[in-house]
């Protein structure tokens, strides 16, 4: 099976857009509502992938249980922007399995197992931690950051905020915890960006892309924009 | 009068330098500074019912700022932006007539003449706005929005998520249709998606607004 | 210590590699990533020439206290990346005599010889694009990152310059200012959308950014999803 994908990724590294160009009969799945442009002759699915079982497991990751199945009736052109500003990579899965922060993914190519995972600090802080998505198999995967993207070559150790942590190799070791000192613990109530104070130590060899924003201090700052519901009794 | 466009594709800003005599005609609230010897008068947008009409129907602001530099003084410069971070195209009118969408007009040379155009009720089923703002006449237009702006000819058809459409050329019509079948529509998070038909030059946005606050609504 | 500003104007990072003993001071939560041999510290003092405290100020938006991460290199080549909240640009100062007063949400980082003091009241209590803006002055010798909502541009003053007040990121104190209104009539001001701006008299550096966060806030509001009370 012929799993290439003719893709171009557009307006980078701020706005990325990307362009998929299908052949007859060729699929991509993608997250809900990332569809920017399509021709008319692709049409539009929207399933759990894998069916019903599958997508429960799924959906124990937190990311959304529907993906979006674009199919070409004929050779055409679809379009995928994220929400937020950013970067757009694509990776090719071969060998060395791709997790992912189920918020970062965009779309990927047949071939492609994806499935979730919660990795997190039990009791600490009740429950906190990051939702991955792991890609298995041969093919393509597209994820987006919010902001810019940066790629590290671990040889070392590494240490990144939970918030900023996009995708990484699967041959690294990675275990999220506390950096002591970091944040002010849970005696005094403060805000904090990134993770809430959750770090992912990474050990190992492999590649880790970080981006440089990240949703929590969106949503502060976001808040008082929010108009105020009156309550209704 | 020079123009530069700075910062782009990220958060495009105009850096215009005018001379004695010359002004510019910019939305509301686009003045980000400006050199101390620039007059800034409000007028209506294209008119007081047009203005009206363009507020209520088409999300449009009810004035707009000319800005200009008067006879006896220095060139002055004068920083223009728009509210959200986004590219800006530069559109040279030669007497065609280009639609905007609601909230896409930045800033015109005087010889530019604002209007509102019927934009159809497709259009406002699609949340793009019962109305649309039209410039014709001769000079420059600059407009832009939430995303990198893309330049896209269209021949035949093409299918546009809401919100992704900056501006588009009157030859083209749209249409509002579902983007799947009626499970997928909704589920899919597309839901409604304006269908593109005609011959002629459309803009579009790397981003959209609706985008952004789906994005940021599943985590509220 | 050297900084160096990656991904401009955008997203941008500001990434600082340190040698052992060095020091730098940032808002809690700048921290992207950083290098396993940084010693970290919470405080709300910052270790400036005299060590201000920093207590009092309430973050915009969230009326939370002002903390600040104390970092500090245990061995040699340790990188430490570092960026702010929302969408936009890094720039550093380095200051030597003069005093920078920079928009709170607008100081990032700064070195150890810098004294930063939140006192600043100039303004009074002007409210600017509609929000309540808090000061930060700072002074002594060494560097100040500075972040904004946009890209940054500088103004070199000489005479007299003009900026809606929601654009300002920082200036030096050698220059005059003053709030008024934008147009030559109230009525022109307000329905111009421009409301207030400062007027900028004398000679300095001025810091603006391109974008204006309530200007931006305010247009979304139409379609996040509604809160509670």
């Amino acid at each position: 099976m012929d799993t290439e994908y003719n893709f171009n990724i557009e307006l980078r590294p701020d706005y990325s857009l990307l362009r998929v160009k299908l052949r007859e009969g060729q699929k991509i799945f993608a997250e809900p509502s990332a569809m920017a442009t399509m021709d008319t002759c692709i049409k539009l699915k929207a399933g759990f992938k894998g069916g019903v079982m599958s997508t429960l497991k799924r959906g124990l990751g937190g990311e959304s249980l529907i993906i979006n199945t674009f199919t070409a009736d004929q050779e055409g052109e679809v379009t995928f922007a994220p929400g937020p500003m950013g970067d757009l990579n694509h990776y090719a899965v071969n060998g060395t399995n791709l997790l992912l922060q189920s918020g970062a993914f965009v779309a990927h190519g047949e071939g492609l197992e994806v499935t979730g995972k919660f990795d997190g600090v039990k009791g600490f802080f009740s429950g906190q931690g990051i939702f991955l998505l792991q890609a298995s198999g041969t093919g393509d995967i597209f994820f987006n950051t919010y902001g810019a993207m940066i790629e590290i070559d671990v040889n070392d150790g590494f240490i990144v905020d939970t918030g900023y942590v996009v995708a990484f190799e699967s041959t690294l070791d990675y275990q999220i915890t506390t950096v002591p000192g970091l944040s002010i613990g849970s005696k005094v109530k403060t805000f904090l960006f990134g993770g809430e104070g959750l770090v992912c130590k990474f050990n190992g060899q492999g590649k880790v892309w970080i981006q440089t924003r990240t949703i929590n201090p969106f949503l502060r700052w976001v808040h008082p924009y929010r108009r105020v519901q009156n309550s209704s009794h | 009068m020079n123009v530069d466009i700075r910062y782009q594709p990220a958060f495009a800003t105009i850096f215009a330098s005018l001379l004695p005599g010359e002004s510019i005609i910019a939305e509301a609230g686009a003045m980000a500074s400006m050199s101390p010897q620039l007059e800034m008068k409000a007028r209506f947008n294209g008119g007081f019912f047009t203005a009206i009409l363009r507020k209520i129907f088409g999300g449009e602001t009810l004035f707009v700022n000319e800005f200009s530099c008067p006879r006896e003084t220095n060139p002055g410069e004068l920083v223009l932006t728009q509210s959200s971070p986004g590219d800006i195209a530069e559109i040279d009118l030669q007497g065609n007539t280009l639609l905007l969408t609601s909230g896409s007009f930045i800033a015109c040379t005087p010889g530019v003449k604002l209007g509102l155009g019927f934009a159809g009720f497709a259009s406002w089923l699609g949340k793009e706005g019962l109305f649309r703002l039209s410039v014709s006449g001769h000079g420059k237009v600059w407009i832009g929005g939430y995303g990198g702006v893309l330049k896209q000819n269209i021949q035949n058809e093409l299918v546009v998520d809401t919100g992704h459409l900056l501006a588009y050329e009157p030859t083209i019509s749209l249409s509002i249709s579902l983007s799947g079948g009626i499970f997928s529509s909704f589920f899919s998070g597309e839901g409604f998606v304006s269908r593109i038909r005609g011959q002629g030059d459309i803009y579009l946005q790397s981003r959209s607004l609706d985008g952004l606050t789906s994005w940021t609504n599943k985590y509220l | 210590m050297n900084i160096e500003i990656l991904c401009r104007p955008a997203a941008s990072s500001a990434l600082v590699k340190l040698n052992q003993g060095e020091e730098l001071t940032a808002e809690v939560g700048a921290m992207i990533a950083m290098s396993p041999n940084l010693r970290v510290e919470t405080t709300s003092r910052h270790r400036g020439a005299k060590g201000g405290i920093m207590k009092g100020i309430k973050r915009i938006f969230s009326g939370e206290n002002f903390f600040l991460n104390h970092f500090t290199a245990a061995a040699d080549d340790q990188e430490l990346y570092i960026g702010p909240a929302l969408m936009g640009d890094i720039c550093t100062h380095n200051l030597r005599s003069e005093t920078l007063i920079i928009q709170g949400s607008s100081w990032l980082a700064s070195g150890t010889g810098i004294e930063v003091d939140t006192t600043f009241q100039g303004f009074g209590a002007a409210l600017f694009s509609g929000e309540s803006v808090f000061w930060v002055k700072c002074s002594g010798q060494g560097v100040v990152i500075l972040n904004s909502f946009g890209a940054i541009y500088e103004i070199d003053v000489d005479g007299e310059y003009i900026v809606d007040t929601g654009h300002i990121v920082a200036f030096e104190d050698t220059l005059n200012f003053n709030i008024s209104k934008a147009g030559s009539s109230w009525v022109s001001s307000f329905l111009g959308g421009e409301g207030l701006v400062c007027r900028f008299k004398g000679q300095g550096k001025l810091y603006c950014q391109t974008h204006n966060p309530p200007s931006f806030g305010q247009s979304l509001t139409p379609k996040l999803r509604p809160r509670q009370a």
